[in-house]
């Protein structure tokens, strides 16, 4: 098998601003992410969790697809493509289906900061990711400087989800916001990264929610409410 | 296809295919492909028994193979074909006989284990059928963890590995083993994220080396031009790995999953865990340190190593002195030789890399035995919790004595491997880092080496205990198959504390240079 980027793509990382209209359009739809993010951080209901992640990915798919665009390469529209069917449209339709109307879940009420004082943690986060990664200072091959620091707070805020909420579907969107921030940054700082590989990430990333549904519903049978402040057997 | 006849070599792939080198694609095929024969068994619908001895056939089987390929290697240095996308060289070698041989003891438990659960009534034919179909993933996941140069695939097959094994974790469906599951499941997808972070900021790292794509996350070629990586990215590159394949590996302090689904899954499992997937974390991390130190020098992955090594061995032990129930005693255990092994990989040099790659074997071989007889005493005795068994040597005296012997073993008392491979280690420290580092290293073990003891002493001497004591195992076939990975993985860590074999030297030695 050999090299599975065509040389051009390589030429034209190098030749790249971050004033091009596909920068901005880039930098948009990273912004957009960013603001689901918050959204699923300062909402309560399980349903909207679903729709701002499903929401958060078309924007991912939308990135991904201009990038596709704009360096011409076949192998970033699949991904583009894969995104959108799988992280837009599949697993949230799969969280509902499965887990919300399954289980009747409405509320989440196992939230252990309060929504403002998570969200204000929030914006420290995306602060913070700003001052570590710092947009001017990146080499100019990426296409949107400023997608590198919105991806590390996407990181950092699906973190945060995961530690402020103790629902295990809220911990498994917050999972699944880190996994699109890492996204973000493959394409933007690494659009060239192996088709194979990608898939194989994508392989992967299915399994696990596939086989995260089948505990979270397990646990959420068994405790008919489940949180993992209520998980406790386990220490020491 | 093409092989490097030495050291120098790597990084160029125009050899023309020398001979003999489809038998050796067949045999790393052999190597993965062969433990699958157990979950397709199970598939077809057989009971533990045939699905056990399916496994077990399968797994000595993948363990000849990598002790054939082991050989080959030694002669040929690496072997690689498709883009690098499959690449052995010693090191990896190294690691597929280690892991398969922890693959065949714990096949052998597997099919002891689930046979007695199924007689027992308490796993249904269906779960038997789930625990051997994910456990033959599972096996060959990891073995093909180590045949592969890209590090892009040997993140997705560590991350596929993972998965088959939270099935095993979770597999009794009880509250406990949910939650357990749940945890592990959620924390290591987070860490392992994290080091998809980290793979990209490596192939970022790689930009301003003129490679094509694919050979940017290829192993041998990074290492080849490891002077020209970024050193700002490759730094960030390599505190990731260490963070999020320390997740995988139960470094400190992200090892929050790692006791509780090392005590819940069933024991055989467990013994898989530690002694198998524990390493397959390790050996990530110690790809990164190689490519790490051209690209920036020995001293900062030297300083992050040390760091969370000392970290994971002194949480190990804290944990270690007060734990109340045996799985987690053990588990707690894993968490302090992994942060030895973190700390060995830091003192470097030869005698480092030797003593750690030589504690990957010896812990690997203690702590599947231990896993293993406890699987004893949770059939004997239906509990974990320490403080409830008592008098194993007379009530099971083949377990109590097995018991005793590894964990006088794990905790690293002579003739065993793991005195050995932690004296290595020690003089190692002695000779690069001065002595404050490893005397404190070995304070550390002492009170390690006391607290197992404790615990295990305690349950292994005493009074027969006033509650009903069952027969683990009925039947002589049963309990020979129930014994045979006891006295093998015994023996074992015994033969290599007294002696280790001249070509198992050989290549732990080729296994260093392949990394340096």
């Amino acid at each position: 098998m050999g090299s599975l980027v065509s040389p051009t793509v390589l030429g034209v990382v190098q030749s790249l601003s971050s004033s091009s209209l596909a920068g901005t359009l880039v930098t948009l739809s990273s912004v957009l992410m960013l603001l689901a993010a918050f959204a699923c951080l300062g909402s309560k209901l399980f349903n909207r969790y679903v729709v701002y992640y499903g929401f958060q990915s078309i924007a991912l798919s939308f990135a991904a697809a201009v990038v596709a665009y704009h360096y011409d390469s076949g192998e970033l529209w699949a991904l583009a493509a894969i995104t959108l069917m799988i992280k837009g449209i599949a697993i949230p339709i799969a969280a509902r289906r499965l887990l919300l109307q399954r289980l009747d879940l409405r509320r989440d009420v196992a939230v252990s900061t309060g929504l403002s004082t998570s969200l204000m943690i929030g914006a420290v986060l995306t602060g913070f990711s700003f001052l570590v990664i710092q947009p001017q200072d990146l080499p100019h091959g990426a296409i949107s400087s400023s997608a590198v620091p919105l991806s590390t707070a996407l990181v950092l805020i699906g973190a945060l989800c995961m530690v402020v909420r103790r629902h295990t579907i809220a911990q498994l969107i917050g999972w699944l916001i880190t996994e699109n921030g890492v996204f973000l940054g493959a394409i933007t700082l690494a659009s060239t990264f192996p088709f194979i590989v990608e898939a194989g990430v994508f392989l992967d990333l299915v399994a696990a929610v596939l086989i995260m549904v089948v505990y979270v519903s397990g646990i959420t049978r068994q405790l008919a409410e489940a949180t993992a402040a209520e998980l406790r057997e386990l220490r020491g | 296809m093409s092989y490097g006849d030495d050291a120098t070599s790597r990084g160029a792939t125009a050899d023309g295919p020398a001979e003999g080198g489809t038998p050796v694609i067949a045999d790393i095929v052999l190597v993965v492909v062969l433990p699958l024969l157990g979950g397709l068994t199970a598939l077809a619908g057989r009971r533990a028994r045939a699905a056990g001895s399916a496994a077990i056939v399968g797994g000595v089987g993948s363990f000849a193979a990598a002790v054939v390929l082991a050989a080959r290697i030694g002669g040929l240095h690496h072997v690689e074909a498709w883009s690098g996308f499959l690449y052995v060289d010693a090191m990896g070698a190294y690691f597929t006989v280690v892991v398969s041989f922890i693959v065949v003891l714990a096949s052998f438990g597997s099919a002891a284990y689930l046979a007695a659960e199924e007689a027992r009534g308490e796993l249904s034919g269906f779960q038997v059928r789930l625990y051997f179909g994910f456990f033959s993933v599972f096996a060959s996941g990891m073995l093909a963890v180590f045949m592969t140069g890209n590090l892009g695939l040997l993140w997705v097959l560590i991350e596929t590995s993972t998965l088959a094994s939270v099935v095993l974790v979770g597999l009794e469906g009880k509250p406990r083993s949910l939650e357990a599951a749940w945890k592990y499941v959620i924390i290591s997808s987070f860490g392992v994220t994290i080091a998809l972070v980290a793979t990209l900021f490596l192939f970022f790292a790689a930009s301003g080396v003129h490679l094509t794509s694919v050979q940017r996350l290829t192993w041998y070629y990074l290492l080849a031009h490891g002077h020209g990586l970024t050193p700002a990215s490759m730094r960030l590159a390599f505190l990731l790995a260490v963070v999020g394949y320390g997740t995988k590996t139960g470094l400190a302090p992200m090892q929050t999953w790692l006791p509780d689904a090392h005590s819940e899954a069933p024991s055989p499992a467990s013994a898989m865990l530690s002694a198998a997937l524990l390493n397959t974390g390790m050996y990530a991390i110690i790809r990164f340190r190689a490519i790490a130190i051209p690209a920036l020098g020995a001293s900062f992955p030297d300083t992050v190593l040390l760091f969370f090594g000392f970290l994971s061995v002194f949480i190990g032990v804290v944990f270690l002195v007060n734990a109340r129930n045996y799985k987690r005693m053990f588990a707690y255990s894993s968490v302090e030789h992994m942060g030895i092994i973190a700390v060995a990989l830091g003192f470097g040099g030869v005698l480092g890399l030797y003593g750690a790659l030589l504690q990957v074997l010896t812990h690997a071989l203690g702590k599947a035995v231990l896993f293993l007889s406890s699987g004893h005493l949770v059939l004997g005795y239906r509990t974990r919790e320490v403080s409830q068994v008592r008098g194993v040597l007379t009530t099971l005296p083949f377990a109590g004595g097995v018991l005793l012997l590894a964990s006088l073993g794990v905790a690293g008392s002579p003739p065993f491997g793991i005195f050995l491979s932690e004296l290595t280690i020690v003089r190692a420290g002695f000779a690069n880092v001065g002595p404050f580092l490893p005397a404190l290293l070995l304070l550390l073990l002492v009170i390690g080496f006391i607290s197992l003891l404790n615990g295990t002493i305690g349950m292994v001497s005493g009074e027969r205990p006033a509650a009903e004591v069952h027969q683990p195992y009925r039947g002589w076939p049963q309990r020979l198959v129930a014994s045979v990975p006891l006295v093998g993985g015994l023996g074992a860590l015994a033969l290599i504390g007294l002696w280790i074999p001249g070509s198992l030297h050989d290549l732990l030695l080729q296994a260093i240079r392949a990394v340096s």
